[in-house]
């Protein structure tokens, strides 16, 4: 059951309904009938993976508290890695040995058994694993209620694809009581209207022209290939904060403050910055839990870089179990190595050219260079393969710069173009805005009819120029897959 | 005293903002509405016309005629008035089948009492579901017949865009023309009363020629459920008074006898229906058909004009008479038949 679905339209209203009628004693386990029930739209097999990680994190947490020790939280850690390696890496990992035997002349190759991988597992694997490692280091006590725990870990908004909660945080919002409140239906529902404003606008949109050209980059200019691929790096942020909006607007209506995921990544001014900004409970999650563990920045200058390699190593193949995956993370790694090396330098380049760090110009040339290399990146992320991702930058520095079909043959006409155009002038405007004040709230506590007019306009131009219905095809949100 | 204020002044607030918040949903139901009437496509005839059939005068019709695309194209009620004086509409939709049939005379029987039902009868042999749901249900107004019609006439995969027909049409951003704004303005009753003319003449047909005959493909059990809907369009007829007469219109496009007999037989097992095969009546009727067919099944527009006239006689002969209608209407009805009259000539 994804957001934008009439299945999604009917259970969540009556969800809500349900939260709000129900006597508070009641709500949570409502509210976890709901979850499992949402889960179970999403593929009943996966249900028992579901109830076996809540089961498995209740009694290790209580088991931790009671001083089960690192050993007992080590052996549910090595539980929730080595499930996540049979059940998403198995194959990966079986394709890299036989590779290597066979560069090596020994032929090997061992049947895969067809696994399932359950929808979110990665999701709320992690934040089971974030929650016992909080648990362990007394961040927050391990939770006595069997329903409470299960509710932390399945609660339907972050449930598929996050934001990845975090016990101190989340957990304790399940004690709290919420009252219908009429201002965190209005938040709520703009930011879903907003979520849906990106992801049917934009990132749907921008899908059609990014999947032709990625199909067969070869029959493309250049600048048409370099297009697809800065289409890429704006269809993934809006396709993955799109469902992050809407998670959070979803919870928000019931009076739950989920992490915001992303804080318009795209306006930093460094990769470092850009990944404290992109997928924030995902970043903050390898800070916490892989970095910092590794030995973060404390252990010297080389230690650092080989602790930035590793964990966003483990980032890229976290996304994806795919050497294309591992190459997107490694990159990213390798930019923030190559970012802290060259500081100084470029320091000292701005200053002979007379150019403020503060500067505007500094400041737009940075950002540019961001998305620059973020989409080299993304790259990677989008094309399936390392020999697919070649081909696509191959194909940018080719002398043919716009091949004779133009904008139409990426699949979209001129008018389709024009839409994403103005749809991207207004999320760069509001993102712009929200740099200096919160674009919600802003437009909450303006008068009735600027509210009315927004959020109708919004509801619009969404149903108008939207992608969706027959003739479209719907795509699934890109993190779902993770 | 003053927690007793608080609390009765933040129900207050509350109350206002459900006041508000229902405004809201009402605004955006209002806007959608407005929006798909602009973004569906104009939609004049070929069935469905249900924005002019509600603008006919209330209680103005003498016969409701009924059916798929053998009704609306072979029945043009202005020359059956013409010629009996009777009022008609056609309130049939393409390859509309009976389960829908009976949803559009439940709903065309709320603005309107005729004195007799015509269906055509070829629908009892379609299959469950036909290409044109979408259409024959959208323009439906919105109300219990048209729910009953989503979720017992409709493919359950067409519900989405049945209940948000901007599912469908929303692309039509690209082609929009001023014409589309003014569907925002409903449309009035207009001369054509349900009909489609279609000029079209079938190729190389003589009087010497044998009918073509179609194999009845349908397996049993969707016969049974088609003449089961039938049976609700019976009983509801019965229900209001009304007679219900089904008719086999003149065709090439047959099938063989026994599934004529067979129909007959199994129509008339509900009380009072009566059933009129004209299937081979073109000589008697009057029709060419060298010149009156427009696809060797469906009539054109002139022999619409001659089978609507004959089919008034018949039912004035059948003890059917108009009934009473106000001045302003029955110079509506005159101008509709001048209108068909100088255009068919």
């Amino acid at each position: 059951m994804g957001f934008l679905t009439l299945s999604y339209f009917l259970f969540f209203p009556a969800c809500v309904l349900g939260y709000f009628l129900l006597p508070h004693k009641t709500r949570n386990l409502w509210l976890l009938a709901c979850s499992w029930f949402f889960y179970l739209c999403a593929g009943p097999q996966y249900f028992l993976f579901l109830l076996a990680t809540v089961a498995v994190t209740w009694t290790v947490a209580l088991g931790l508290e009671r001083g089960g020790g690192k050993a007992l939280l080590i052996c549910a850690l090595c539980l929730f890695i080595g499930a996540l390696v049979v059940f998403k890496y198995l194959r990966f990992g079986l394709s890299l040995v036989t590779g290597a035997l066979g560069a090596l002349g020994l032929d090997w190759s061992p049947a895969v058994p067809e696994l399932l991988l359950p929808a979110g597992i990665s999701f709320y694997f992690f934040t089971a694993m974030g929650y016992l490692i909080d648990v362990h280091r007394g961040k927050c006590p391990a939770e006595r209620s069997f329903l409470k725990c299960a509710l932390f870990l399945s609660f339907f908004p972050s449930l598929l694809s996050g934001p990845i909660g975090r016990g101190p945080e989340l957990l304790l919002q399940f004690d709290s009581l919420h009252n219908f409140n009429y201002v965190n239906l209005k938040e709520g529902f703009l930011r879903f209207l907003w979520g849906a404003f990106k992801k049917l606008l934009l990132a749907d949109r921008l899908a059609v022209a990014v999947d032709t050209v990625f199909a067969a980059p070869e029959r493309f200019g250049a600048l048409q290939v370099l297009l697809a691929a800065c289409a890429f790096s704006v269809q993934i942020y809006c396709d993955f904060s799109a469902y992050s909006d809407m998670a959070v607007g979803s919870a928000r209506v019931m009076g739950f403050a989920l992490t915001e995921n992303f804080r318009t990544p795209y306006f930093s001014r460094s990769i470092a910055e850009f990944w404290r900004r992109w997928h924030i409970s995902l970043s903050s999650w390898f800070r916490d839990y892989l970095y910092i563990p590794l030995g973060g920045s404390r252990r010297g200058t080389g230690r650092k870089y080989l602790n930035l390699l590793i964990v966003f190593a483990v980032s890229g193949l976290w996304h994806g179990a795919a050497l294309s995956f591992l190459v997107w993370g490694l990159l990213n790694g390798l930019y923030q190595v190559a970012g802290s090396l060259t500081e100084k330098p470029r320091s000292t380049l701005r200053e002979a050219v007379r150019l403020r760090p503060d500067s505007k110009v500094t400041a737009l040339w940075q950002m540019a260079w961001v998305f620059g290399l973020s989409t080299i990146a993304w790259v990677f992320f989008e094309a399936g393969s390392v020999s697919g991702a070649l081909a696509v930058l191959r194909n940018m520095a080719k002398p043919v710069l716009w091949d004779a079909g133009g904008l139409a043959a990426m699949g979209m006409d001129v008018l389709e173009w024009r839409v994403a155009g103005a749809a991207l002038v207004m999320l760069a405007a509001v993102d712009a805005m929200s740099q200096r004040f919160d674009v919600t709230r802003r437009v909450l506590e303006a008068p009735r009819w600027v509210r009315w007019c927004v959020c109708l306009g919004l509801l619009l131009v969404i149903v108008i120029f939207g992608s969706y219905g027959s003739g479209y095809n719907a795509q699934d949100f890109i993190y779902g897959q993770f | 005293m003053s927690e007793k204020n608080t609390e009765k002044s933040g129900r207050k607030t509350g109350r206002r903002e459900a006041l508000w918040g229902l405004m809201f949903v009402l605004a955006a139901a209002i806007l959608l509405h407005l929006t798909g009437r602009v973004f569906r496509p104009v939609h004049i005839n070929y069935g469905s016309t249900w924005e002019q059939y509600l603008a006919e005068p209330k209680n103005s019709i003498d016969v409701l005629f009924l059916g798929s695309s053998y009704a609306y194209c072979d029945w043009n009620p202005a020359m059956m008035y013409a010629e009996s004086g009777l009022t008609g509409y056609v309130m049939g939709g393409s390859e509309q089948t009976p389960a829908l049939t009976y949803w559009y005379l439940k709903e065309a029987l709320r603005t309107q009492s005729p004195s007799v039902v015509v269906m055509e009868a070829s629908s009892l042999f379609f299959d469950r579901y036909r290409n044109y749901t979408q259409t024959n249900v959208e323009r439906m107004p919105w109300g219990f017949n048209r729910l009953g019609a989503i979720f017992t006439a409709a493919e359950p995969e067409k519900r989405v865009s049945l209940f948000f027909d901007l599912y469908i049409y929303h692309d039509r951003w690209k082609e929009l023309t001023e014409a589309d704004f003014e569907k925002l303005v409903p449309a009035g009753a207009d001369h054509l009363k349900g009909h489609t003319a279609v000029d079209e003449v079938f190729p190389a047909l003589e009087w010497s020629q044998e009918p073509f005959l179609n194999e009845l493909s349908q397996s049993e059990e969707i016969l049974e459920e088609n003449m089961k809907d039938f049976d609700r369009i019976a009983a509801l007829c019965r229900e209001k008074g009304i007679d219900l007469i089904v008719t086999v219109n003149p065709t090439y496009s047959q099938y063989p006898q026994p599934v004529y007999d067979r129909l007959e037989e199994r129509l008339t097992e509900n009380e009072g229906v009566r059933v009129f095969d004209w299937r081979n009546g073109f000589e008697e009727m009057g029709l060419d058909v060298s010149k009156h067919l427009y696809d060797g099944g469906h009539l054109n527009q002139d022999g619409a004009k001659i089978f609507s006239a004959w089919t008034g006689r018949f039912l004035r002969e059948q003890g059917y008479v108009p009934r009473a209608q106000t001045e302003e209407n029955t110079l509506a009805w005159e101008a509709a038949a001048e209108y068909w009259e100088g255009l068919l000539g």
